[in-house]
C-alpha cells in the first residue's frame, strides 16, 4: 500500500508536466486539442484513486454494450474504490502492465509521432472484428456530400474515434494478473485488470481495449459468443453477478481452506502475497461488497382473497427492470412497478393457510434501498404478432434526482435521495442492432460521454437528450441512480452556480472587452476561461492551481466581472450616480422615515406572525405531549399484555395482526417459502434481476454450489422456477426472469 | 440461430414515427371531437369537449437551415422551447369571479386567525381573471398581515418615482411602442400576417369575449376565442429565429384600442407589442443585459410599465417598457452590508442575491432591479394576490418565496427530489401550489410556512398547475394540473382536512396488544414528532423570521391527496392549463388547445356531496 503511494508520489513530479499539459501543437495539420484535451488542461497532478482518467474503450467486435457498461461501473466512486482495494491493493510492481515500453514512449512524444506511431500499435488490435462495426457507420449523406467517407468529416464520431485511437495511449488488456490477485481468472479478475491498468497509467485519457475481458465473457457465455447485437442490461446483470461470486468465491476459498497449496500457486508470481494472506478474515466481511452496493430487497406481499392472509417474500434484487408506458416518467414506471396485481385464473397463488390454488393480491415493494440503483427500461418487448421483440420508443422522462415511493413501510431510510450518475444510452431501431454509448457524471469534470474510443465533455442539459419519443433513436435504456443527501445536492447546485458564475463572467467580459483595443490580458484570461468553464461542476472541489488562485467561491463572480469594469471605459453606473447624488442628501432623510416606517411595520408583522408560529409549535409540542403519553400508555398495555400471556403459558394464539419479527419471522418464513412454490411456476421473475442468491442454473452453468448460502429457500425455489423456462430459451432474449413478455 | 449483418448504427432519418419537416406555412384547424372519452366527469357534472383548435406549426425560416442532426448524439444543444402556452383576456371590466363561487355565504374560518378571504384577486394565474373594476371595490388592497395600503414596487425610490411620475402625465392616452411590426425590417422579425379583415374582426368582437395570444414554435398568434371564425387568427407574427416563450397581457392598461404584451424568447429578447396599432418595441436587444432565454414573464401588479423577467441562468430581473438598455453591472450591495450580519443571514442573501435593487439611484435606464434567485434556470413565478409576495420556482428543486417589494426571501422550500417547473397562488392568497419533476403537486401554507399535503397521481412530470377560482371559496379549493403524462388531474382540497396525520398503515412491531387504531396513530405520531422536532433544533430555535430556509419534508409525515379527476386529454404532453368561467383550457407541446365546457347548470349536482366523498 505505502510502496505504492510512494512510487506515485515520487513519480508524479516528473511525470504531471507532460500528462498534465496538453503539449502546444505547431503543426497546422496535428488534430485540434479534443474538447476533453482542453477541459484537462489544468489538471494537477494525477490522483490515484483513478477519478482523473478518462479512457474511451474500444470497440473490440462490436461490444458497445460491454464498453458503457464497464464505464458506468468505474465512475461509480465506491465500485472503483472496491475493485482495485479486494482482495487487497496490489502493488504495482506485482502486476503486469500493458505492453509497456511502446506506449511509454507514445505519451512522451509529441502528437505528430503518434500518429506515426499509433499504426503499428493499431495493427495489433483483433482488427477483423472490431473494424467491422465502424466501417458501415456512414453518417448519412445528408450532411456528407456522396464520395466522402464518414471518417473525413471532423465532426463525425468516426472521425474522433479514429483519431482518439491514434493518439493513444491504447492499453492493450490481452493479459491477465488473476494470479497476482490471488485469484482464479474471471470477469472480475480482468475487470480489475482493466481499472488498475487505467489508474496506474500515467495518461489521463487514452484508449482501453479489453480483450481479456470480452474474451473471458464470451467463454463462459455461450449467448454473448455471437458478433450479433448485445443487450447492454443482460451484461450488466451478468456482470455483477459474476463479480459477486468470483468475490465471494475467493474469500470462501480464503477462509475455509487457507491451505498451502494454494497459497504456492499464488506466490509463485509475487511475494507480495503477505497482506492478502493476513487479511483474509478481513475480506471475508468484506466479500459482500457487491450486495453492498447494488443489492436491494424485494418485499412481496401476496394477500390471498379467499382467507386474508398476507405472506411476505424477500428477495435480492441487484436492479429493477421496469415497464414502460408512453409519456411516463421513471417515477411512475417505479410506481407501476409495486402496483397491486391480481393473481387469478392460470395465474392462481398457492395459499398455505387454505391449502390450494386462490385468488391472491401481490404487490413487490422496496423493503432495503440499494445504495446504487441501477434502473433497467424495458424497450425491448416481445410483441406477439411480429414474433419478436421490438424496441419501444416510449417517452419516459428522468429526473436528475430520486426518491422512491415504492418502499415498505418499515423500510430504513424511506426518504434516501438519489442522483442520477449514469445513462446508458441505445442507439437504433430495433433490439437486434444498434449502439451503446454511456453518459457519466465524473466526480469533479461534469458529464462526459463515454462512445466507445470517444470521449467527449457535455453539458448537463444534454444528459436530457434520451428521454426518448417517436422518431428519437437514441433513448435511455439503464439508468444509474446512486445514494446521495441533501447537503451534498446543495453543494453541487452552489458548484453549479460557481461554474454558471465563471461563466456569465466570462461573457460579460466578452461583452465588455470586444471595444477594448488591446485585449492581450483579456485574450489569455479569456482562454483559460473557455478551456475550464463549460462542464466543470464541481470546480471547487478540485484541487487544481488555477482554480485556487481565483479562490473565494461568491467573491469570485463579482472579481472578475469588476476586474472586467475597470477596464470598460463607458463607466455609466458611477456617472450616473453622481449626478443623481445632487438630489439625494434631500432624500435621504425621508428615504430613512420612510425605512423606519417601513420596519415599524414589519415588526408589527413579523410579531404577529412569531405569535402565530409560536401558537402552531405549541400545538405540535401538545400534540406530540399527547402521543408520548398514548405511546407510554400502550407500552404499559404491551407489557401488561406480555405478563398475561407469559402466566397464560404462551397456549393463546397471537393478537390479531400478526406481528412481523420475533416470534412472528419464522411463521412468515415459512409461509412465505410456501408461497413461493406456487410463485416460482408462475415465472414472477419479470421484475427484477436477480442477485446471486436466486440465480438461475442458465447462467451459473455448473459453478452453482452455493449450498450454504443462507437464504437457501429461496434460491432452491428461484432456480426451480426459472429452470422451466430454460427449454423456451431458444432466443437469447429469453432469460425469463427479465424478459416476461415471452410466457404470457 | 440466426446471424443478421451488422446494421448501420445511425440509421437514417427513415424510422417510421419520423415526421419530415413542414415545409409550407398553413393555417389552423378546428375539429369537434365527440364522445365520451371527450368528456371529463367530475362531482360536479361533466365537462365536454367543445373544440379542439390546432395551431399550424410555421416551417422553418429560410435562413435557418433545417437543424436535423442525423447523428442522435450530437452534442449541440438546441435552444429552449417550450409547447404551446397562452395569455387571455376580456377587454370588458368582469364581474369578479367571486359571484360565481359555490357557498360562498360561510364565512367562518376555523382555523385562521387572519381576517377571512382575501378576495378574488384579477392579477392571478395568467391574467385570465380580468376585472380591473374590482379593485377597490373588492378592497383588494388590504393585506392580510397589517390591512395597509398595498405599496408600490420601488416606493420609496425617487428616481424611479420621477420617471414613472413623467409616463403618467397623459393618463388618458396610453404610450404605444415605437415601431411597427408591419413594417418593420428588423430581422428578428420575419413575417407579420395580419387577418384581412381585421378591423372589422376587431369591432365585431364582444367585449366580453376572449382574445388570446398563443406561440406556437417561432409564431405569435393573436386569436379571438369568441368569434365563430375562431381558427382564423387575427393576426400572426413570425420572427426569424427566435421562439417566444413566455408572454403576459398587462391587466391595468388594457381598453379597447389598447393591449400591452410583452413576449420573452428564447434568445433572452424581449418585446413589448401592442396588437391594436401592431406597434413594438425591443428590450433587452440581443441580450444586452441578460443573454439567457426568458423563461417566465409577467408584468408587475398594478405596473403599467415594469415587467419581471425570469432567465434560464436563474436571475429575476424587472425592467421598464419605457427605458433603454444599458450593459448591465452589479452594483454593490451597501445597503444589506450595513449591519453586522450573521452567517445564517449570509445564507440566506445567498438564496436571492440583489445585483441591483430597486431603491437604486440609477433609473436611466434597464434594468430597473435585478436578482440572482438561483443558478439553474428559473422554471416559473407569480405574484401573490395581496401583491407582496412573489412565488419563484427553479429547476435546481427550490421554491422560493419573495417579499419583492422589500427584496427579502421569506421561505426557501425544496421539492421533494428533481426540479420544480410550475407554481400558482391560491386566489385567497392562502396557499400555493407547486408541480414538478417528482410527479407531484405540493400543497403549501403561506401562514404556516409549511407542506400541507402532497398530491399523487399524475404519471410524469407537472407542467402547469392553477386554481380554479370558480370553485374555490374560503374552505375548499379546486387545483388542476397537467404534465408530461398528457393528463389533466383535477384536485379538491378543503381546510378541515389539511394537518391530519397520514392515514399511515404502518405494520405493527413486537407485540403491541390493543389493536384499536388509536396505538397505531401513537406509532407513527410519535415518530412524526420526533422527526419535527428535530428539524425545528436544527432550522432555527429561535422562532424568528430567520427561519427561511426549510428541509424537506419525509414523505411519512405530509398528507397525501388523491386526485378526484385524471383523464388523458391530449396525444402529446401538456404545458399549459387555464380555468375561465365557462370553460378549462389546455394545451399541448404541439399546437393544439382544447376548450372543455363546463357542466350545465341543471346537471351539476350537489357538490358538497362531492367533497365528502373526496376527503
Amino acid at each position: 500500500m505505502s510502496s505504492f503511494f510512494s512510487r506515485i508520489k515520487s513519480g508524479a513530479p516528473p511525470l504531471s508536466p507532460a500528462t498534465g499539459s496538453i503539449p502546444v501543437k505547431k503543426d497546422p495539420h496535428a488534430p485540434e486539442a479534443t474538447p476533453l484535451e482542453k477541459l484537462l488542461v489544468n489538471a494537477g497532478p494525477l490522483r490515484s484513486d483513478g477519478s482523473d482518467k478518462f479512457f474511451g474503450f474500444e470497440n473490440v467486435s462490436a461490444a458497445a454494450y460491454c464498453n458503457s457498461i464497464v464505464q458506468c461501473l468505474y465512475y461509480s466512486v465506491p465500485f472503483r474504490e472496491q475493485v482495485i482495494n479486494f482482495p487487497a491493493r496490489s502493488p504495482p510492481e506485482a502486476l503486469e502492465r500493458p505492453a509497456s515500453s511502446p506506449l511509454k514512449l507514445n505519451t512522451n512524444l509529441p502528437n505528430d509521432q503518434h500518429a506515426a506511431l499509433s499504426p503499428t500499435g493499431r495493427t495489433s488490435l483483433s482488427s477483423p472484428n472490431g473494424k467491422a462495426p465502424a466501417k458501415p457507420v456512414t453518417t448519412p449523406g445528408a450532411t456528407n456530400p456522396p464520395g466522402t467517407k464518414a471518417e473525413d468529416n471532423k465532426d463525425s464520431p468516426e472521425y474522433k474515434k479514429k483519431q482518439a485511437l491514434a493518439a493513444g495511449p491504447v492499453l492493450q488488456m490481452d493479459y491477465e494478473n488473476a494470479n497476482a490477485y490471488g485469484m482464479n481468472e474471471s470477469l472480475f479478475s480482468s475487470l480489475k485488470d482493466i481499472f488498475e491498468a487505467v489508474i496506474a497509467h500515467r495518461s489521463r485519457i487514452g484508449v482501453v481495449s479489453p480483450h481479456k475481458l470480452l474474451e473471458i465473457l464470451r467463454r463462459d457465455n455461450e449467448m454473448f459468443r455471437t458478433p450479433m447485437h448485445q443487450d447492454a442490461h443482460e451484461f450488466l446483470n451478468l456482470l455483477l453477478n459474476e463479480v459477486v461470486e468470483n468475490v465471494e468465491q475467493f474469500s470462501k476459498t480464503r477462509l475455509t481452506d487457507a491451505d498451502p497449496k494454494e497459497m504456492n500457486g499464488t506466490t509463485i508470481t509475487s511475494g507480495e502475497m503477505v497482506p492478502v494472506q493476513n487479511s483474509a478474515a478481513s475480506t471475508k466481511s468484506n466479500a459482500g461488497w457487491v450486495h453492498g452496493l447494488f443489492e436491494g430487497t424485494l418485499t412481496s406481499e401476496t394477500r390471498c382473497l379467499t382467507c386474508e392472509n398476507t405472506s411476505h417474500r424477500d428477495e435480492a434484487f441487484l436492479d429493477l427492470s421496469v415497464d414502460l408506458e408512453q409519456h411516463s416518467s421513471v417515477t411512475s414506471c417505479l410506481r407501476k412497478f409495486s402496483e397491486e396485481e391480481m393473481l387469478c385464473e392460470r395465474n392462481k397463488f398457492h395459499c398455505d393457510n387454505c391449502g390450494g390454488l386462490q385468488e391472491a393480491e401481490k404487490r413487490m415493494k422496496i423493503k432495503r434501498l440499494p445504495k446504487i440503483l441501477a434502473l433497467h427500461l424495458k424497450r425491448f418487448k416481445y410483441t406477439e404478432d411480429l414474433q419478436r421483440l421490438q424496441k419501444l420508443f416510449h417517452r419516459v422522462v428522468y429526473p436528475f434526482y430520486l426518491r422512491l415511493f415504492n418502499t415498505t413501510d418499515d423500510a430504513e431510510d424511506p426518504d434516501r435521495l438519489y442522483e442520477l450518475y449514469a445513462v446508458v444510452v441505445h442507439i437504433g431501431g430495433g433490439p437486434y442492432h444498434g449502439h451503446y454509448v454511456s453518459i457519466i457524471k465524473t466526480q469533479d469534470r461534469g458529464w462526459l460521454l463515454f462512445d466507445d474510443e470517444m470521449v467527449e465533455p457535455v453539458d448537463k442539459a444534454y444528459v436530457r437528450n434520451f428521454f426518448g419519443g417517436e422518431g428519437v433513436l437514441a433513448c435511455a435504456y439503464v439508468l444509474f441512480y446512486q445514494e446521495t443527501t441533501e447537503e451534498a445536492m446543495m453543494q453541487e447546485q452552489e458548484a453549479d452556480a460557481l461554474a454558471a458564475a465563471e461563466q456569465a463572467a466570462k461573457m460579460t467580459q466578452e461583452a465588455v472587452t470586444t471595444p477594448k483595443p488591446n485585449g492581450a490580458n483579456g485574450h489569455a484570461f479569456h482562454a483559460f476561461h473557455n478551456a475550464t468553464t463549460p462542464t466543470i461542476e464541481e470546480a471547487d472541489k478540485f484541487a487544481s492551481l488555477d482554480h485556487a488562485a481565483t479562490a473565494p467561491p461568491l467573491a469570485h463572480t463579482e472579481s472578475n466581472t469588476d476586474h472586467a469594469v475597470e477596464h470598460t471605459t463607458t463607466n455609466v453606473p458611477v456617472l450616473a450616480a453622481r449626478k443623481s447624488n445632487m438630489g439625494l442628501f434631500a432624500k435621504v432623510k425621508e428615504d430613512r422615515e420612510h425605512k423606519a416606517q417601513q420596519k415599524e411595520l414589519e415588526k408589527a408583522a413579523r410579531q404577529k406572525r412569531k405569535e402565530m408560529e409560536t401558537q402552531r409549535r405549541e400545538n405540535y409540542r401538545k400534540q406530540e405531549e399527547e402521543l408520548r403519553l398514548a405511546l407510554e400508555a400502550s407500552k404499559a398495555s404491551a407489557a401488561e399484555e406480555h405478563q398475561r400471556r407469559l402466566a397464560s403459558g404462551e397456549t393463546a394464539t397471537p393478537p390479531l395482526p400478526p406481528p412481523v419479527g420475533a416470534g412472528g419471522g419464522d411463521h412468515k418464513l415459512a409461509n412465505g417459502f410456501g408461497s413461493v412454490k406456487g410463485m416460482s411456476g408462475l415465472s414472477r421473475f419479470r421484475h427484477t434481476s436477480m442477485s446471486l442468491r436466486a440465480k438461475p442454473k442458465f447462467w451459473s452453468k455448473d459453478k452453482d454450489d452455493g449450498g450454504s448460502e443462507d437464504q437457501s429457500p429461496a434460491a432452491t425455489t428461484t432456480t426451480a422456477g426459472t429452470g422451466d423456462e430454460v427449454p423456451d430459451a431458444k432466443n437469447r432474449f429469453s432469460i425469463g426472469r427479465k424478459k416476461s413478455t415471452f410466457k404470457f | 440461430m440466426f446471424v443478421l449483418p451488422p446494421p448501420p448504427r445511425y440509421p437514417v432519418g427513415g424510422y417510421p414515427g419520423a415526421q419530415p419537416g413542414q415545409l409550407i406555412e398553413t393555417n389552423n384547424s378546428i375539429t369537434h371531437p365527440a364522445g365520451p372519452e371527450y368528456q371529463l366527469v367530475v362531482g360536479e357534472g361533466t365537462y365536454v369537449l367543445r373544440d379542439d383548435l390546432h395551431l399550424a406549426t410555421p416551417p422553418p425560416h429560410p435562413s435557418e437551415a433545417p437543424t436535423h442532426n442525423p447523428n442522435p448524439l450530437a452534442t449541440t444543444l438546441s435552444p429552449p422551447t417550450c409547447g404551446t402556452k397562452l395569455s387571455l383576456v376580456a377587454l370588458a371590466p368582469r364581474q369578479p369571479s367571486q359571484s360565481q363561487l359555490h357557498r360562498f355565504g360561510t364565512r367562518t374560518s376555523t382555523r385562521s386567525p387572519l381576517p377571512p378571504s382575501i378576495q378574488e384577486s384579477p392579477h392571478e394565474t395568467n391574467s385570465q381573471a380580468s376585472d380591473v373594476g374590482s379593485h377597490g371595490a373588492n378592497g383588494i388592497a388590504s393585506s392580510p398581515l397589517d390591512g395597509l395600503r398595498t405599496p408600490v414596487f420601488g416606493e420609496g425610490n425617487a428616481a424611479l418615482a420621477a420617471v414613472n411620475g413623467k409616463d403618467t402625465k397623459d393618463a388618458l392616452k396610453r404610450r404605444k411602442p415605437k415601431s411597427n411590426i408591419v413594417k418593420s425590417n428588423s430581422s428578428f422579425v420575419s413575417r407579420v400576417i395580419p387577418h384581412e379583415t381585421l378591423t372589422k374582426r376587431l369591432q365585431d368582437h364582444n367585449p366580453n369575449g376572449l382574445y388570446a395570444f398563443a406561440n406556437v414554435n417561432r409564431a405569435f398568434q393573436w386569436l379571438d376565442l369568441t368569434s365563430p371564425t375562431k381558427e382564423e387568427h387575427l393576426t400572426k407574427i413570425l420572427f426569424t429565429k427566435a421562439h417566444a416563450l413566455c408572454h403576459d397581457i398587462n391587466q391595468i392598461t388594457k381598453g379597447p384600442n389598447h393591449l400591452d404584451i410583452i413576449m420573452g424568447f428564447s434568445t433572452g429578447d424581449m418585446i413589448w407589442y401592442e396588437p391594436m396599432s401592431q406597434k413594438y418595441a425591443r428590450i433587452n436587444k440581443n441580450g444586452v443585459i441578460n443573454a439567457t432565454a426568458v423563461c417566465d414573464i409577467r408584468w408587475l401588479p398594478n405596473s403599467e410599465n415594469l415587467f419581471l423577467a425570469a432567465h434560464m441562468d436563474g436571475s429575476l430581473i424587472v425592467y421598464d417598457k419605457e427605458k433603454e438598455d444599458a450593459v448591465f453591472v452589479p452594483e454593490e450591495a451597501v445597503s444589506a452590508m450595513e449591519d453586522g450580519i450573521s452567517e445564517g443571514e449570509k445564507k440566506v442573501q445567498s438564496l436571492l442575491t440583489i445585483k441591483k435593487s430597486v431603491n437604486s439611484k440609477n433609473q436611466k435606464m434597464n434594468p430597473v432591479s435585478y436578482w440572482q434567485v438561483s443558478r439553474s434556470k428559473v422554471s416559473a413565478f407569480e405574484f401573490s394576490p395581496d401583491r407582496r409576495h412573489l412565488a419563484v420556482v427553479s429547476e435546481d428543486g427550490s421554491f422560493r418565496i419573495i417579499d419583492f417589494l422589500n427584496e427579502k426571501l421569506r421561505h426557501h422550500f425544496m421539492s421533494y427530489y428533481g426540479g420544480m417547473m410550475c407554481v400558482c397562488w391560491s386566489p385567497d392568497g392562502r396557499y400555493i401550489v407547486t408541480g414538478g419533476q417528482d410527479d407531484l403537486v405540493s400543497i403549501w401554507s403561506l401562514e404556516d410556512s409549511m407542506l400541507v399535503a402532497r398530491c399523487q397521481g399524475h404519471n410524469s412530470w407537472v407542467t402547469a398547475v392553477q386554481f380554479d377560482p370558480w370553485r374555490c371559496d374560503e374552505r375548499n379549493y379546486r387545483i388542476g394540473s397537467v404534465g408530461e403524462d398528457c393528463r389533466l388531474l383535477l384536485w379538491d382540497f378543503s381546510v378541515g382536512m389539511l394537518h391530519r396525520p397520514r392515514a399511515a398503515s404502518v405494520r405493527q412491531r413486537g407485540s403491541i396488544a390493543s389493536s384499536n387504531l388509536k396505538m397505531q396513530r401513537t406509532q407513527t405520531g410519535s415518530s412524526v414528532n420526533r422527526l419535527r422536532s428535530n428539524s425545528n433544533l436544527t432550522s432555527g430555535s429561535t422562532l424568528d423570521e430567520e427561519e427561511v430556509v426549510h428541509p424537506v419534508e419525509p414523505r411519512a409525515r405530509t398528507a397525501m391527496l388523491p386526485p378526484v379527476l385524471a383523464k388523458s386529454v391530449h396525444e402529446s404532453p401538456l404545458c399549459w392549463l387555464g380555468f375561465e368561467e365557462d370553460c378549462i383550457l389546455t394545451s399541448c407541446k404541439n399546437g393544439h388547445i382544447r376548450t372543455w365546457d363546463r357542466p350545465k347548470e341543471g346537471s351539476s349536482n350537489d357538490d358538497s356531496s362531492t367533497h365528502a366523498s373526496n376527503l
